[in-house]
């Protein structure tokens, strides 16, 4: 009587997880299905943009190739070097900004501390495109929207606005217990060497995720980058490249280099996550100890 | 003694202000004869890339040569015939001097008061070189707005091994032999059946209160066929490319598109490439001749410009003859000088005559007056629903009064 009673409560559990791992299944695959798609494109030897069956008829890697070699229309190394090195700068400032002053508004306590929260929150249900005219006009009458300096106002307005986006940071500071920092203020730190070397090292998986979030909105930004940009070709960015492939005179030549694009902007953000991935779990680790 | 430091400050504030501007508005030294100026140029990528011949650095240079009373220090910019007119109209004072647009986003540009009008000697230059169909397309309350360097529009390519010359004047003789594809859902497109029909926008493109006539009997006939059309058997949509991708494959030999798609078409077909001006339709026993949207695309001065003349010359010159036969032979731009056209080896090109048989014979001159924004989705609705089959020969009348009264709407 309780062995059938067992068999049958066993078999509904695998009944039931079969169920769900075929659930999980279809919703992997339906998840992963596009972007397979995009990588079998990128390797397509057949041109143009619409193509009857779903496995590419050859393989071949010239449209990388070509990505890197036929610049003279869209030259996108180019395009791709000016984005890494707006990203990456935007991603150093962003970071040190959105540290800086969460630690500040989680340990200090000022005057304006509640209401610059306030005002954070209410600017933040903004979306920061309805700026966008008004940041134009104001980079231009700063002489920024002509020449080299372009690049330093992409910077300029992708780490502007960082220090608004405190939030998830200053959460995180607030669970580490404010007994270290005390700790550390007998022993002679000041509020500066108690940020460096004591609240930042325990904060890593929150490090990580700030510099993540940082380097991708940069990176993946096409509207300012087009507003700012305008007609100087030499300052494009890796979305106004793969924007303009896709328009009617390029679409049926450059498509399938368009998905090799695709899949070259996400090797950064991919090389990036996976390296600083570690430092999620050793982050936590550290608290524990600490 | 608060107060006094803060009037002293507010002067002092006041002065450097002054000063500042000061400095900003040094003003040029001119040296009687030659004058230094900057132009800022945009055109598209191809025409400043070196595999295509550099042909605006190319033009510039020539314009500077004829031009010794400047020296000239030209700025090039990269902006496409479809994009410029709005980026120049986000901000004139920091656009080029000189850009190409096509004619469609005119009203954009003379809303924006972006665009310099052409008067006096430069317009009657530029209506000597153009016939006066294209001049038309770039003109608003009888101002000229541009030089016009190409025509703009769509007509069909096809298999010369599959059709003859004699097949490609009517569309139903060519679904007889072979499969021909058309972007029905494409509202650039779909309008040529039902204007074929004696369907009309804003009478002759011109007279905004006149409206759209798309309604009546004469529409319901053109939807009728349509939804026949659609089922054929030798008829496929075109959407997202599949007409090329059939082209290549081999599964269709004919399909309507523009010079763009020219040289992917030439690839794929070579010496059997056909090319020619729309063809005739049989609605109910008689022959309907197809009429495209068409326009130009045009050399634009920008009415903020500090250099009015020389930017006006040098517009002239980009949309000269001897600009417009170095385009065609560097990148196949279809020229639209009258004398140009004249030339043998031109006349003799087959995208050409096309193009230019299509500009004169079967199009209309694409509305463009601003009320024109109404009419896109509501036309390309119905191409949606006669390809889905909701449209049916049951309700063909309602919809059609339905899509007539949207485009006569200004509501979403």
């Amino acid at each position: 009587m309780e062995g059938t009673k067992h068999r049958s409560a066993k078999r509904a559990r695998m009944i039931n997880d079969t169920i769900v791992h075929i659930v999980l299944a279809v919703l992997a695959f339906i998840w992963v299905f596009p972007i397979v798609w995009v990588v079998l494109t990128s390797f397509r030897a057949e041109k143009g943009s619409y193509v009857s069956t779903f496995l590419p008829q050859g393989y071949t890697i010239n449209n990388y190739v070509r990505l890197f070699t036929d610049t003279t229309i869209l030259n996108f190394p180019k395009m791709f070097g000016n984005t890494l090195f707006i990203a990456v700068c935007s991603c150093i400032l962003s970071t040190f900004y959105v540290l800086t002053v969460s630690y500040c508004l989680s340990r200090l306590r000022f005057k304006m501390r509640k209401p610059y929260m306030n005002m954070a929150m209410i600017l933040g249900l903004f979306p920061g495109f309805m700026s966008m005219v008004a940041v134009y006009f104001i980079l231009k009458a700063l002489g920024l929207s002509e020449g080299g300096l372009i690049r330093l106002a992409l910077i300029l307005c992708y780490s502007g606005g960082a220090g608004l986006g405190f939030q998830i940071a200053k959460g995180f500071f607030d669970t580490i217990p404010v007994a270290i920092d005390e700790a550390a203020l007998l022993d002679g730190c000041t509020r500066w060497q108690i940020f460096w070397k004591m609240t930042l090292p325990l904060s890593k998986p929150v490090i990580v995720y700030t510099v993540l979030t940082a380097f991708i909105g940069p990176w993946v930004d096409f509207i300012f980058a087009k507003v700012i940009c305008r007609a100087n070709a030499d300052y494009y960015t890796v979305a106004i490249g793969l924007w303009r492939m896709l328009e009617k005179e390029y679409i049926d030549s450059w498509y399938t280099c368009f998905a090799a694009g695709a899949v070259l902007v996400s090797i950064p953000i991919a090389a990036l996550f996976m390296f600083m991935q570690r430092y999620y779990v050793d982050g936590i680790s550290g608290a524990v100890k600490g | 003694m608060k107060k006094k430091s803060a009037i002293l400050m507010a002067a002092v504030m006041g002065m450097t202000a002054m000063s500042g501007c000061g400095d900003v508005r040094q003003s040029v030294p001119e040296d009687g004869e030659v004058e230094s100026i900057r132009l800022m140029v945009w055109a598209p990528s191809e025409d400043q890339s070196k595999d295509s011949g550099e042909w605006l650095q190319t033009c510039c240079e020539a314009f500077a040569e004829e031009h010794p009373e400047y020296d000239i220090h030209f700025v090039y910019g990269v902006a496409d015939e479809a994009t410029a007119a709005s980026t120049v109209s986000q901000d004139p004072d920091a656009s080029a001097d000189v850009f190409m647009y096509a004619n469609d986003n005119l009203t954009v540009l003379t809303d924006a008061k972006a665009v310099a009008k052409l008067g006096g000697i430069y317009e009657k230059q530029v209506m000597e070189m153009n016939s006066q169909a294209i001049t038309d397309s770039l003109r608003q309350d009888d101002s000229l707005y541009g030089i016009p360097f190409t025509t703009n529009t769509w007509y069909m390519f096809y298999d010369k091994s599959v059709f003859s010359e004699e097949d490609v004047k009517s569309l139903d003789a060519m679904l007889d032999k072979g499969v021909v594809s058309f972007p029905l859902t494409n509202s650039w497109y779909l309008p040529a059946f039902y204007v074929g029909n004696g369907c009309t926008l804003f009478e002759d493109g011109t007279v905004e209160e006149a409206g759209v006539d798309f309604a009546g009997e004469k529409a319901e006939a053109v939807t009728d066929y349509l939804v026949d059309l659609a089922a054929n058997p030798n008829f496929v949509v075109d959407a997202d490319g599949s007409g090329i991708a059939g082209l290549r494959d081999g599964s269709i030999s004919a399909m309507f598109t523009g010079s763009w798609d020219a040289a992917g078409i030439k690839e794929i077909l070579g010496d059997n490439m056909g090319v020619a001006s729309l063809p005739c339709y049989t609605l109910n026993g008689e022959e309907k001749q197809m009429m495209s949207y068409a326009g130009s695309k045009a050399i634009g001065v920008n009415a903020t410009s500090d250099h009015m003349v020389a930017s006006i010359q040098l517009a002239i010159y980009l949309g000269s003859a001897e600009a417009q036969k170095l385009h065609y032979e560097l990148r196949n731009v279809v020229p639209c000088n009258t004398q140009l056209l004249e030339d043998a080896e031109i006349a003799s090109d087959v995208l050409v005559a096309a193009q230019n048989d299509t500009f004169n014979n079967t199009s209309i001159l694409q509305p463009f007056v601003s009320r024109m924004s109404n009419c896109w989705t509501p036309v390309e609705n119905m191409g949606k629903g006669i390809r889905n089959k909701t449209v049916t020969h049951e309700n063909a009348k309602e919809q059609t009064q339905a899509m007539n009264d949207a485009m006569n709407s200004d509501g979403i």
